[in-house]
């Protein structure tokens, strides 16, 4: 700063006045644009989706306000840190702890993981750059393309069964019920319990042979040739995963959504109801838009979780029978620790996961943007 | 034409036999555990399923806590759990309002950042993580699952997506009466965030008491170990010991319950509770 | 800022990637001073014991990765008798968890620095990956008789070299149980019978009554208890890209288990039911295993948990028809010293105790079979308290060829998968055994011929 003072002091009066001038003609412009705002967007309820252009234009504005009044302060303080680097800062000071941890921890492990994929590693003998070689590799490789072809239709089974059962469960229990604590952990119990201890419980009851389930289809009248083989059957695997699946984890987007209904103000159902609206309509025009920043978390960990599922196919069926619910996370855990030690393969086959998963982040991201522009 | 009250009262039977139902879907694999837990070995499997046995074995619970150090796991899972918990309620809601409520340079860059590690396995950068933690000395320590679960991406989003749905106006009108940032996130933002924070308490708790992978890389002293590496190496050693397996796993199961019992309550009294417009 | 930030991961992802280039180029450096450590070292091994006792300030610690630790019991009588003689070492046992042992492992080796002096090598794919990656110690084998392992050593050797020295060495035999042919009334199995006798025997005492059944064979849902039987005639090999060959015993133990004489796999599969808790319901009269089983069943019968379960025997593996009975599988469990050790020498010294004739000694004594199995190794185990009395029994023991489970090979582990795979699919008749078959010939030859 002493440094700009000097600079200050050696300026030339020609040159002072120029900045004077300068700081008319900004002062003047913010005027304008201060009085264009208080006389065109003097509303402040501006609806969504009738107003979009109206409120661009608004921050179009804004952003022209802020930028001039930017210029106003440099040129009149001389100053290095304008208003705006200091909020700048106040927000990375909110950041810091958690980031630093993240970043060592976690960002710098994963930005090293994404390098792999272009090299040749096993871990222990030097690493070698190998181009795109791992990438080639993918597509001759028939595991992989079964992994990602099961690893498709296990998402696309699974993300919206668990949305609606976790959404379902989440409103019927957030009724003022008798109990309601008690059955509320109950719905949360299968996601708290112990992966192991459920999933044998799971591979008891659906035991192909004299399993619950199998004993009460054959009560029903199902022929015992016409049972189905649950997990050890390559046509039911998948759905034997699936289910397992859905009913582990709808507790847990319960909980989220249990959370996310209570951000919903109980006025809007009483207001609702004063205009006659039934049920439907109230879920329909209240609590589906109210719900959409919990719905957007939602799907993205649904989506991501579902991309990254391993735990419950190892417990269920070990990527069997044959290959026929091996899942990427599987074949790159495979890849890495079990038929070798390939660690840039194991990267490229993540790298294919990871873009799967940008795709999906990215569309739903869009949708939120459109919606927090309210 | 029914008239309100009874019309009222068949939807609560419906609702409740819909309750009920699910319930029972639910407990299904509980009560097997619980069941499972009190047979002897060969009793697990016969058919048809027997709920009650015969003679409950209780000494099964007995037993599993001398078979394994479970006291001292349990001790230090506890410890483990508690210290990640309270980090990452702590550094993620600090984060999570800034990304929400706070304009700043390359903003959607990190936040992006944050969700990219989401979607990489952990098994894809578990080596290289593991080779950094050993580098700075923390191999084998508690410190290293800590640093590795409590400042997760998880978290932030988490908590960014709950902040979302404040109204900025409530900041707004902070900011106008002269409150500073920390100001508004101690004063408003943190009482508001009750039900984000006990559902992200509960999801730390579990995946913490639960997480397995972890713990068994980086913790090799027996005296270090998490109770979900002593659940697995009891069944390791005891493979076909199932009473003594569900044992250990209904009595890992207890903790987790309590915490979610107790933090429940608070997702009733939320944003809604306080009175603010959605 | 944002250009700020990229710069900053890029040069922080670049040091993390110079330091494990660092790291690899030093532990090249290491393994040169290695050789020329190995050659003093092979001079002072027999002053070495004098060596460290003169520096009696700190014990040496010896970390050595193991499985189940509390399950095992053969650990803690091998290490006291080992710190009896040297006082000045101290072994730690780390306890990895078998399920994900060697992925454990190979985290903990990784980056060629580690705590680890002796680590325990699990099955042959494992030790061929430890072993291209460089972080297994050469075996010095110049003062060591190789003889006693009974040709184990060279079925592990890697370019005349061997990395690991054997200590476990378990065989796979047919167990049964004696009330059920008892009550049938049909003759005991013996040391030498045929397939046909064997699947023939079994099908005698079966009963399938419903609610009573008895299985005349039970077999496990590992691969190696069904398809290993094609390797024991000596000829046909489990890694050469062709498995043709097995055919008949896919066929043998799919007849059975549709009429009735085996449990089904899929059932056992899904509910995975451990094999000794199949053999200890009473209800199986054959079942092949390893002998691995024999202290765990000896025990278990002892403590009187076994209700079901008293009278059993043991016999050797059916041959095809004209082979020599005897031949069975092996499955080796081996010791090696670390690269990264900074004990490397009473690492070794270790390892070769544990290996050696004394550590075979004290393992036999917990009935568990160990590398070097001598006559008296084998008499100390049958004549164990609870070991069947019969002579057919004891004589089980003796093996006349071993195959290793599997060979000694750079894509072993691969073929494993796909081998897992083909089996799973024949066994849930997802695929009939000719297609299974042949998708196991054409998922190999492309492994093999990568």
């Amino acid at each position: 700063m002493a440094y700009d003072h000097m600079k200050n002091r050696e300026l030339s009066l020609q040159e002072a006045e120029e900045k004077q001038k300068k700081l008319n003609e900004l002062n003047a412009k913010m005027k304008q644009l201060q009085e264009r705002l208080m006389t065109e967007f003097n509303t402040w309820g501006l609806d969504s989706k009738k107003d979009k252009d109206k409120i661009k234009e608004k921050d179009k504005l804004l952003r022209e306000m802020q930028k001039t009044q930017r210029t106003i302060e440099k040129l009149k303080t001389g100053k290095l840190l304008s208003r705006d680097a200091k909020r700048s800062l106040v927000a990375y000071s909110f950041i810091a702890p958690n980031f630093i941890g993240f970043a060592i921890f976690t960002l710098l492990p994963v930005i090293f993981a994404f390098i792999l994929a272009f090299m040749s590693w096993d871990g222990n003998n030097p690493i070698q750059f190998v181009g795109l070689a791992n990438f080639k590799r993918l597509a001759e490789d028939t595991r992989f393309l079964a992994a990602i072809k099961n690893t498709i239709v296990y998402c696309i089974a699974t993300v919206p069964f668990t949305l609606a059962a976790a959404l379902g469960l989440a409103i019927l229990l957030n009724k003022k019920i008798k109990g309601r604590a008690i059955f509320r952990a109950i719905g949360f119990f299968p996601y708290v319990a112990s992966l192991i201890a459920v999933a044998t419980v799971w591979n008891n009851l659906f035991s192909p042979g004299a399993g619950l389930v199998n004993v009460m289809l054959t009560n029903l009248g199902v022929a015992k040739q016409n049972l189905p083989g649950w997990a050890a059957d390559a046509d039911w695997a998948m759905f034997t995963v699936v289910a397992f699946s859905v009913w582990k984890s709808m507790g847990y987007y319960m909980v989220i959504y249990l959370a996310g209904l209570q951000g919903i103000s109980g006025e809007l159902y009483e207001a609702a109801s004063l205009d006659g609206a039934n049920a439907l309509q109230k879920f329909r025009n209240i609590t589906w838009p109210q719900l959409k920043p919990t719905t957007f978390f939602v799907i993205i960990m649904l989506t991501i979780n579902c991309f990254k599922v391993y735990d419950q196919v190892y417990m269920i069926t070990q990527g069997g029978p044959g290959t026929s619910t091996l899942v990427l996370v599987y074949h790159i855990y495979q890849t890495a620790f079990v038929t070798s030690s390939d660690y840039g393969y194991a990267s490229a086959i993540s790298m294919v996961l990871f873009a799967l998963v940008l795709l999906v982040t990215v569309v739903q991201f869009r949708g939120e943007k459109n919606y927090a522009n309210d | 034409m029914l008239n309100k009250n009874s019309k009222r009262k068949l939807n609560k039977i419906l609702l409740y036999v819909v309750l009920i139902t699910i319930t029972v879907v639910m407990l299904v694999p509980f009560l097997w555990m619980v069941s499972a837990s009190l047979k002897f070995d060969k009793d697990v499997f016969t058919v048809p399923i027997k709920w009650i046995p015969e003679n409950p074995k209780w000494n099964n619970y007995k037993v599993i806590w001398t078979k394994i150090p479970l006291m001292k796991f349990v001790l230090n899972t506890s410890k483990i759990t508690l210290i990640v918990t309270v980090l990452q309620l702590l550094t993620s809601s600090f984060a999570a309002y800034a990304f929400a409520k706070l304009r700043f340079k390359s903003k959607n860059a990190l936040f992006l950042g944050y969700i990219a590690t989401i979607a990489v396995p952990w098994q894809v950068y578990m080596v290289p993580q593991f080779i950094m933690m050993r580098s700075i000395g923390l191999n084998d320590t508690h410190l290293a699952i800590i640093c590795l679960q409590a400042f997760s991406a998880f978290g932030v989003f988490m908590m960014r997506q709950f902040y979302q749905g404040v109204p900025d106006s409530l900041c707004e009108a902070a900011r106008i009466d002269g409150m500073s940032e920390y100001k508004i996130y101690t004063k408003i933002m943190l009482p508001l965030s009750k039900p984000a924070l006990s559902t992200l308490t509960i999801f730390t708790f579990v995946a913490t008491w639960n997480d397995f992978l972890g713990p068994s890389i980086y913790l090799t002293t027996e005296s270090k170990k998490t109770l979900q590496i002593g659940l697995r190496m009891f069944i390791g050693q005891y493979s076909s010991e199932y009473g003594l397996i569900m044992a250990a796993s209904v009595i890992s199961l207890i903790p987790v319950l309590i915490v979610f019992l107790c933090l429940q309550k608070y997702f009733v009294e939320g944003v809604a509770a306080t009175g603010i417009k959605g | 800022m944002r250009k700020g930030k990229k710069v900053i991961s890029l040069v922080l992802s670049c040091a993390l990637v110079l330091t494990m280039f660092t790291g690899c180029g030093t532990k090249k450096n290491n393994s040169k001073e290695e050789t020329k450590q190995e050659d003093v070292a092979t001079d002072t091994t027999t002053d070495s014991a004098t060596d460290t006792t003169d520096s009696t300030a700190e014990k040496t610690k010896i970390r050595w990765a193991v499985w189940d630790v509390a399950a095992t019991t053969y650990y803690q009588p091998v290490i006291d008798a080992y710190v009896a003689k040297n006082p000045n070492v101290e072994i730690e046992l780390v306890d990895l968890g078998s399920q994900d042992y060697m992925t454990a492992l190979a985290t903990q080796l990784a980056g060629n620095d580690t705590n680890l002096d002796v680590v325990t090598v699990k099955d042959i794919p494992g030790y061929t990956n430890l072993v291209s990656k460089n972080v297994l110690e050469k075996v010095d084998t110049s003062a060591l008789d190789l003889s006693v392992y009974g040709g184990i050593t060279e079925q592990i050797e890697i370019n005349d070299q061997i990395y690991a020295l054997p200590y476990r060495s378990d065989f796979w035999v047919v167990f049964y149980n004696k009330d059920i042919f008892d009550a049938a009334g049909v003759d005991y199995p013996t040391n030498d019978m045929t397939f046909e006798q064997y699947d023939d025997l079994a099908r005698q005492v079966t009963k399938t009554d419903l609610g009573n059944e008895v299985y005349g064979a039970h077999y496990h849902t590992w691969r190696s208890a069904v398809q290993l039987f094609g390797i024991l005639d000596g000829k046909s090999s489990i890694i050469d890209g062709n498995y043709d060959f097995l055919k008949p015993y896919y066929e043998m133990v799919l007849n059975e288990q549709k009429d009735g004489v085996c449990q089904d796999y899929a059932t056992l599969k899904t509910s995975s039911l451990h094999y000794s808790g199949a053999f200890a319901q009473g209800n199986v009269a054959m079942m092949n295993m390893g002998s691995w089983f024999i202290p765990t069943l000896i025990e278990k019968i002892k403590i009187g948990e076994y209700t079901e379960l008293s009278n059993w025997g043991l016999v050797k593996y059916p041959h095809a028809e004209g082979v020599e009975p005897g031949s069975t599988l092996a499955t080796i469990t081996s010791l090696a010293v670390t690269s990264a050790s900074k004990n490397k020498e009473i690492a070794t010294d270790f390892m070769n105790f544990v290996c050696g004739a004394e550590g075979a000694e004290i393992i036999a004594s917990t009935g568990t079979f160990p590398a070097i199995k001598t006559d008296s190794v084998v008499d100390a185990i049958s004549g164990m308290e609870g070991f069947p009395t019969d002579a057919n029994s004891a004589e089980a023991l003796r093996t006349a060829n071993t195959y290793l489970e599997m060979p000694v090979y750079d894509k072993s582990a691969e073929i494993e998968v796909v081998l897992n795979d083909g089996h799973d699919y024949i066994m849930t008749e997802t695929m009939t055994i000719d297609e299974g078959i042949a998708y196991m010939n054409k998922e190999i030859d492309k492994i093999i011929n990568k």
